[in-house]
């Protein structure tokens, strides 16, 4: 019974995480990089909408939409102005200029909100779920609903126009220029697209565990999903987010007691190192890991 | 003007080869040298102990890492868990009785030990795969260093370094500390600046350019991507054992935590890759100019009269080194070395500079 | 012909653009050079009239490619860049329009080596061709293209990366024609396809010309192939053009025969090694 309750609950906090992972799915399917700022915009994104609804009183429902629009902008700025002048560079310097973005943003949150955690509640009350006789948390219940309704969201945009030129730019960057796809707007709207879905994910983190920094720690978790899923899949983020979280709540809920804490990171850590070492491409990525 | 080649005709290999073919730049070197043994006369104690000490220490560990990173073009993320395993093996070892010389190469063996066999699974892949499997690494390593007792004395526990021994000798003035972290720091420069003329650099970068060619025409890459871990892994190890006897005096886990090897990564490209004049600049750059423009702020708000809280002060450094990392990437991507390299190549040939294409 | 033609109309500048207007594509001595050292192309000049068919023939690394990528914009991605000469569409110069911004004044490259977008269906492929225009252009184009292309609409469904290599060069001018163009370019598309389907895509690419009045430029290596079916003819060796001439003539041109068509009819080995040593091209 433990073993089934800690499994379900993981299970949901993982396709929390794999909010997270889409985001980085998304931008990295558009332009092959590798997003490690997508912390720090979780975070960011999760300030924002308190900014919103403490300093300018607006009520949670309109504070959130217009955090996503905000974001929505900062996303296609953050793009325009640092990524783009290294396009074509090599990886180190973007994976480079990504972490670069990831300390600036982290610190100038900090800066500006100050560094204690602060509440954020969007209406989800405290009370547990029972699912029979197994205690759920209604917070990640709401959380994993609201990564599965995103996911559908996403799989649908991809087949309408605009989503299905964004897939032909990840597809061939030369061949959408010679019909005419403005492969700019394509990566930026990926950008852009990705910090909503950050901003969602740190509305719902939030409110769980309050807004601080620690929010922009999602990052390992998010890498780790992401990989796991393939760095260019969204189903495969879904997928190896339930996974994750359901292996990392129950081998930490065994293996906390007998290690003294702090196993969770551990366990992601080192699911993080099989995953490359045994398929480095993921469950559904489909990308070759080196183009010759 | 000032580095006039002209007149300058090699008639041996030798002198052909030479470091500083070019008369300026050699005098210019010795010049520095004289600069660095002089040190300790010359500057503050303040300016010394915790400016001048700290940079060289570092500077050698960045050049360690621009080994991996820039030389063989392998990503590692995991380089300050590397620091750490020396430190922690050298401080171990110093406190049961080896000498201390002995105790700082057993740290820097153990972290080629660690180095290598972690590198013998981990480059199986490359790019991304590589750089996040040498994050895991880093975080596995972060957790151990803090959960195994054995190895750190304790969940956040301190563990004291006992004094530096030289020939038995306890070397325990500012000037002596830094005579040894000068020692170790000119060496590991020496080493980087030779790589350039041996078989070995240009195995590297041969490998690091493409790896596959470079096996097609006999160039074992996998072995000579072990070769530069291994070697980067043993100056990281004794970096971060000089660091500590050096510097800190005392170990703790947070010392070599994921934040302190992303600070590396930065020192490094903003430094420039590969580059070794470059890993001086990033280096000082990094280390301490966020420090230095938090002081100027602090001052110009003091007297704008404008009060800045503690809380707001405490972040600014880190702002400005994120911000630091962007604008020099964006700036030039190849970092402060070839902003030098341009100032240098505009100065040979001044003010003929339309002759050079 | 129509060097003539041009060659009287430049004496007045009144001339010269009523000139130009009359061609579709004007390319005047462009010259273009990669990474800023490797000049490739050394100063050429071409015409496509309206509603013409036009072919520019050459070996390898003639710089054919190169052409087209000047012309429709593409050459950035490559570190190429035009650095002497302009390019001229219906009369409006294009040098520094963006490759979007000239596929929507009506150029169309098709790619070398066909470069479809592998993980979309052909249905997908032509959608994505169509970010440009309305959803009426979008449904009334696909109609044309299946229509050209009937084996395409059978296999709409799977996945491109899928397709046999003709149906994926059907897939490719296919997608071009959605962006609905004035002038169509062809890179090679010979490249790789069995004899019959060279002929039924170049069949297909004619009756296109014939019944909408597109006009084409057709890069080839095939010149046997190319002489077929279009009216005039370019080519090119080293970067530059050395012959222009109608397709029957350039056929009958015994050079022409001996370098590309494989000719060298009823001669000895002795005849046609002085030949070849005595024949020198411009370079």
């Amino acid at each position: 019974m433990y073993f089934l309750e800690l499994a379900i609950n993981g299970g949901l906090a993982g396709l929390m995480y794999s909010l997270v992972a889409m985001g980085i799915v998304l931008i990295y399917k558009s332009s092959s990089v590798p997003n490690l700022a997508q912390g720090a915009l979780t975070m960011l994104g999760a300030y924002v909408v308190l900014a919103f609804a403490g300093s300018l009183g607006a009520p949670m429902w309109l504070a959130v939409p217009l955090a996503m629009a905000t974001m929505f902008f900062l996303g296609i700025g953050i793009e325009r102005v640092t990524l783009r002048r290294l396009a074509g560079r090599p990886i180190i310097m973007i994976l480079m200029m990504t972490l670069g973005l990831d300390i600036f943003l982290r610190a100038a949150t900090m800066t500006a909100w100050g560094g204690s955690g602060r509440p954020l509640r969007i209406g989800i009350s405290d009370d547990p779920l029972f699912l029979g006789p197994l205690l759920l948390n209604r917070a990640y219940v709401v959380g994993a609903v609201v990564a599965l309704v995103l996911f559908v969201a996403f799989v649908v945009f991809f087949r309408t126009r605009r989503g299905v030129v964004l897939r032909a730019i990840s597809d061939d960057y030369v061949a959408s220029w010679s019909v005419g796809i403005s492969v700019e707007r394509g990566v930026a709207l990926s950008w852009a697209l990705s910090s909503v879905t950050a901003t969602i994910a740190g509305v719902l983190f939030g409110s769980i565990q309050s807004v601080d920094q620690s929010l922009a720690l999602l990052l390992l978790k998010g890498i780790t999903v992401a990989v796991l899923g393939g760095m260019d899949s969204l189903g495969g983020a879904i997928l190896a987010g339930l996974l994750l979280g359901m292996l990392e709540s129950v081998a930490s809920g065994y293996l906390d007691p007998l290690l003294g804490g702090g196993t969770r990171d551990l366990v992601v850590a080192a699911m993080l190192i099989l995953t490359i070492m045994i398929r480095p491409h993921g469950l559904f990525g489909r990308h070759d890991i080196e183009r010759i | 003007m000032l580095y006039r080649q002209a007149g300058i005709f090699h008639t041996s290999y030798a002198a052909d080869r030479a470091l500083f073919p070019i008369p300026f730049e050699r005098r210019a070197v010795f010049l520095l040298l004289l600069l660095a043994l002089s040190a300790p006369w010359t500057l503050s104690s303040l300016a010394l102990t915790s400016y001048v000490l700290p940079w060289l220490i570092w500077t050698a560990a960045v050049l360690g890492l621009n080994l991996i990173l820039g030389w063989a073009g392998q990503f590692h993320f995991g380089y300050a868990a590397i620091m750490g395993i020396g430190a922690y093996a050298s401080v171990h070892a110093a406190r049961h009785g080896v000498p201390w010389e002995i105790a700082v190469v057993t740290g820097g063996l153990m972290a080629t030990l660690v180095g290598v066999v972690f590198a013998f699974a981990a480059l199986r892949v490359k790019g991304l795969y590589l750089a996040l499997s040498t994050l895991a690494m880093q975080f596995v390593m972060d957790w151990v260093i803090s959960h195994v007792p054995a190895i750190s004395g304790g969940v956040s526990a301190t563990l004291q370094a006992p004094p530096l021994r030289l020939l038995g000798q306890a070397i325990t003035s500012e000037a002596g500390t830094y005579y040894v972290a000068l020692a170790w720091c000119l060496l590991v420069t020496t080493f980087m600046l030779n790589l350039r003329r041996t078989a070995l650099g240009r195995a590297l970068v041969a490998v690091r350019e493409k790896d596959y060619a470079a096996a097609v025409i006999g160039v074992p890459s996998f072995r000579f991507k072990l070769v530069a871990f291994a070697v980067s892994s043993f100056i990281g190890g004794v970096s971060g054992a000089i660091l500590i006897f050096g510097f800190y005096h005392a170990v703790t886990p947070e010392q070599f935590a994921v934040n302190v090897s992303i600070e590396l990564l930065a020192m490094v490209i903003v430094g420039g890759l590969g580059s070794i004049i470059g890993s001086y600049f990033g280096t000082a750059f990094i280390l301490l100019l966020p420090g230095q423009i938090n002081a100027l702020i602090a001052t110009l708000a003091r007297l704008a009269g404008a009060d800045l809280g503690v809380e707001t002060l405490a972040h600014i450094p880190h702002m400005l080194y994120g911000a630091l990392i962007i604008v020099v990437l964006l700036i030039e991507p190849m970092g402060l070395g070839k902003l030098y390299g341009n100032v240098r190549n505009y100065l040979m040939v001044w003010p003929f500079g339309y002759a050079r294409k | 012909m129509r060097e003539s033609d041009l060659n009287g109309g430049i004496a007045s500048s009144g001339g010269a653009a009523s000139a130009a207007a009359s061609h579709a594509l004007s390319v005047n001595n462009v010259e273009v050079i990669y990474d800023r050292v490797a000049l490739a192309v050394k100063g050429i000049s071409l015409e496509v009239p309206v509603g013409g068919m036009v072919a520019l023939l050459g070996a390898n690394g003639a710089g054919k490619s190169t052409t087209l990528k000047a012309i429709s914009g593409l050459l950035a991605a490559e570190r190429g860049q035009v650095t002497r000469g302009d390019i001229r569409f219906f009369g409006r110069e294009i040098n520094s329009l963006a490759p979007q911004a000239r596929v929507r004044l009506g150029i169309c490259q098709v790619l070398e080596g066909r470069r479809v977008f592998e993980h979309l269906t052909p249905d997908e492929n032509l959608v994505a061709a169509s970010a440009l225009g309305s959803r009426q252009d979008l449904v009334r184009n696909r109609e044309r293209v299946y229509t050209y292309f009937p084996r395409l609409y059978e296999r709409r469904s799977a996945a491109a990366g899928f397709l046999s290599g003709g149906e994926q060069q059907m897939l490719a001018i296919g997608r071009a024609l959605m962006t609905q163009p004035r002038l169509l370019m062809l890179d090679e598309p010979s490249l790789g396809l069995a004899p019959y389907l060279v002929a039924e895509i170049f069949g297909i690419v004619r009756q296109v010309n014939r019944q909408e009045g597109l006009s084409v430029l057709l890069v080839e290596q095939n010149a046997i192939a190319a002489l077929e079916v279009v009216t005039t003819s370019y080519l090119m060796e080293n970067g530059r053009i050395v012959m222009h001439d109608t397709a029957e003539a350039m056929k009958r041109n015994p050079d022409i025969q001996e370098f590309y068509l494989g000719g060298a009819r009823g001669k000895n080995f002795h005849d046609i090694k002085h030949y070849s040593r005595r024949k020198r091209w411009l370079s």
